[in-house]
């Protein structure tokens, strides 16, 4: 199994702080898609339907560096960005930093990191899924939730993050192929 | 206070009141944050932000559980000073700890391998230059009358073009000036780890496991 080289330390940390730049410009749109939400009890909406955009540093740098804990380190750092970069959440950040981004090394790990295809992503995209929605349920009381609302924010959640971290990043990643870029 | 233990100290408390439902422990743990941010002389602006973005959208979620859910008064309180909590406590974090020193730490003290220690560094040194790379990616895509947006996968494909020219330039410099991996490191700048640190970090950790669970509300 590949070994992590300063080459790939590097290169896992720029494409972080790519990510976290990009992302920076989404955090009015939260606010805003929050204050619409809000009132009629939806906040969590915004929350999901943005989701995949904040996780899909993960299923990205797992698929371009292919080695194990790409997706985990990738979604890490993007969180260390944003809390250096001065995001309101801090340090909070970090732990669901972690969170996301071993949901998205769950994907991977279960293809034995050696089949990079759709499965793997949309795999990525549902172990993703499950893992911060058990999050929430503790840390943000969505335990508290009806089943039917529940429901909803669930699968909203795997829509966003199904489009962004297996949709997107399946399409950049055939970008890469043809530039003959990626390992294989 | 060593950066490694209070890192360690802060997602250990954050990790904690995710699950525990003690209101009282998180309004300390918030007072607590504050006064150490007071005294880091973290400015009001920024204060006045740690404070109003989670109070909006706390109040926000405390709400839609309130209509969409079954949850008591009291979850509700503890939903609320958690965001806070968590708020306050990554504040003081962010704004009272370097970068720089934090890394140095996490090598020389939590035993972090130092060929990541210095990948980040070399990393996080580029911020700037990564900043503006974005601009020009998107200047030069708009020159032709591509609009780039964040769902672009063009945008994409040449932001990791990049980041892969400029992780090789850079691990061919650090290679070329005598970095090697795994090989053992002098350090130019030592980051104590006393006594008071370990003290510290273990006085605060039982002082919260007495309040969550001495049975306060």
């Amino acid at each position: 199994m590949k070994r992590w080289h300063i080459r790939d330390i590097i290169l896992v940390t720029i494409l972080a702080i790519f990510m976290g730049v990009i992302f920076w410009v989404i955090t009015p749109l939260y606010s805003a898609l929050t204050a619409v939400f809000a009132p009629m009890g939806l906040q969590p909406l915004a929350n999901e339907i943005l989701l995949g955009v904040w996780t899909m540093a993960g299923p990205l740098a797992g698929f371009v560096i292919r080695i194990p804990g790409a997706a985990t380190l990738g979604e890490l750092l993007g969180a260390v960005v944003e809390m250096f970069l001065g995001g309101i959440w801090g340090a909070g950040t970090l732990i669901s930093g972690v969170v996301q981004g071993f949901g998205s090394e769950l994907g991977f790990m279960a293809t034995r990191y050696r089949h990079y295809n759709w499965v793997t992503l949309t795999l990525s995209a549902l172990t993703t899924t499950l893992v911060t929605f058990a999050w929430s349920l503790a840390r943000e009381g969505y335990i508290a939730y009806h089943l039917g609302f529940l429901l909803l924010l669930f699968a909203v959640r795997f829509a966003s993050v199904f489009v962004f971290g297996g949709i997107l990043t399946k399409l950049i990643t055939n970008l890469l192929d043809r530039a003959h870029v990626l390992k294989h | 206070m060593n950066p490694s233990l209070k890192l360690a100290l802060l997602v250990l408390i954050a990790l904690e009141i995710s699950f525990t439902h003690v209101w009282t422990v998180n309004v300390a743990l918030i007072v607590v944050s504050l006064i150490l941010m007071v005294w880091g002389h973290v400015t009001f602006k920024r204060l006045a932000m740690l404070t109003l973005i989670p109070a909006f959208f706390g109040a926000a979620l405390v709400w839609s559980l309130t209509l969409r859910g079954t949850a008591s008064n009291h979850f509700l309180l503890v939903i609320f000073t958690r965001m806070v909590a968590y708020v306050y406590m990554g504040g003081w974090f962010a704004q009272t700890t370097n970068p720089l020193t934090l890394t140095r730490s996490l090598e020389q003290n939590a035993k972090l391998p130092s060929k990541f220690a210095y990948g980040f560094l070399a990393a996080f040194n580029l911020m700037p230059k990564i900043q503006a790379e974005v601009a020009t990616i998107k200047a030069a895509a708009l020159m032709r009358g591509q609009v780039l947006h964040f769902w672009s996968p063009q945008l994409y494909f040449k932001v990791i073009l990049a980041a892969m020219n400029w992780s090789d330039q850079l691990a061919a410099a650090m290679t070329s000036h005598g970095f090697v991996e795994d090989a053992p490191r002098t350090h130019a700048t030592e980051i104590p780890l006393v006594t008071r640190d370990w003290i510290m970090l273990v006085g605060s950790l039982v002082l919260v496991q007495i309040g969550l669970f001495v049975g306060l509300p």
